[in-house]
């Protein structure tokens, strides 16, 4: 029996709302920092973010930039999942994705979600 | 376990994590790495400027394993100190 602790956070926010994309990202590597497992699932406008290039033009004031925060996230092991249809509709390719982020439809996120500690939604 | 400000004065830390001008979590994260470094048993001293990095570091302390010691107020930032336990 396994006492590991995982935590979801889904990422519904771009770069329109750089603070709601931005926390997450810092829930994530304090989760990571503090050995919990860690997913962080994007969905509808929060698919931005992992385009890539995108992070690199976004920093909300009294926070790290959140390329530091990506790059710091994807150091310590967390997940970035990718949600299919959110890609598909605004016309983001699979290529166009960060390294290490993976396209998933809902079933996994499911799969996730039921299976962790507890899921925040940003 | 947490030491009196004697005991944390004259204490000599294995490593000094200079977090000075890190938003929340860069203190955390640098603590983290820090800690890595060292073995168990030692202690490390994180400098921070962000007021909340010694609670944030004392709640991380207890998450994980480790014994937070307490915190020195030095000029414009605060020093805080950890042993490692595991």
């Amino acid at each position: 029996m396994t006492d590991t602790q995982k935590l979801v956070f889904m990422v519904l926010h771009g770069p329109d709302h750089p603070e709601h994309a931005t926390i997450p990202f810092v829930m994530g590597c304090a989760a990571l920092a503090s050995d919990v497992e860690v997913v962080l699932g994007f969905q509808a406008d929060g698919v931005e973010l992992v385009r890539a290039g995108v992070a690199d033009g976004i920093h909300a004031a009294g926070f790290p930039a959140l390329a530091n925060l990506l790059r710091d996230f994807r150091e310590l092991g967390g997940s970035l999942l990718v949600c299919g249809p959110c890609i598909n509709s605004r016309g983001i390719a699979a290529t166009d994705l960060i390294e290490g982020a993976e396209v998933v439809a809902a079933g996994r996120f499911i799969a996730e979600i039921t299976s962790a500690t507890n899921s925040l939604v940003y | 376990m947490t030491a009196t400000l004697t005991e944390l004065e004259t204490l000599t830390a294995a490593k000094v994590v200079d977090a000075r001008g890190a938003a929340c979590p860069g203190p955390l994260l640098e603590a983290k790495k820090g800690m890595g470094t060292v073995p168990v048993g030692s202690v490390i001293e994180i400098w921070s400027t962000d007021p909340v990095t010694k609670t944030d570091i004392g709640a991380w302390s207890a998450k994980v394993g480790h014994d937070f010691l307490g915190t020195l107020v030095a000029d414009g930032y605060d020093r805080v100190f950890v042993l490692r336990r595991k």
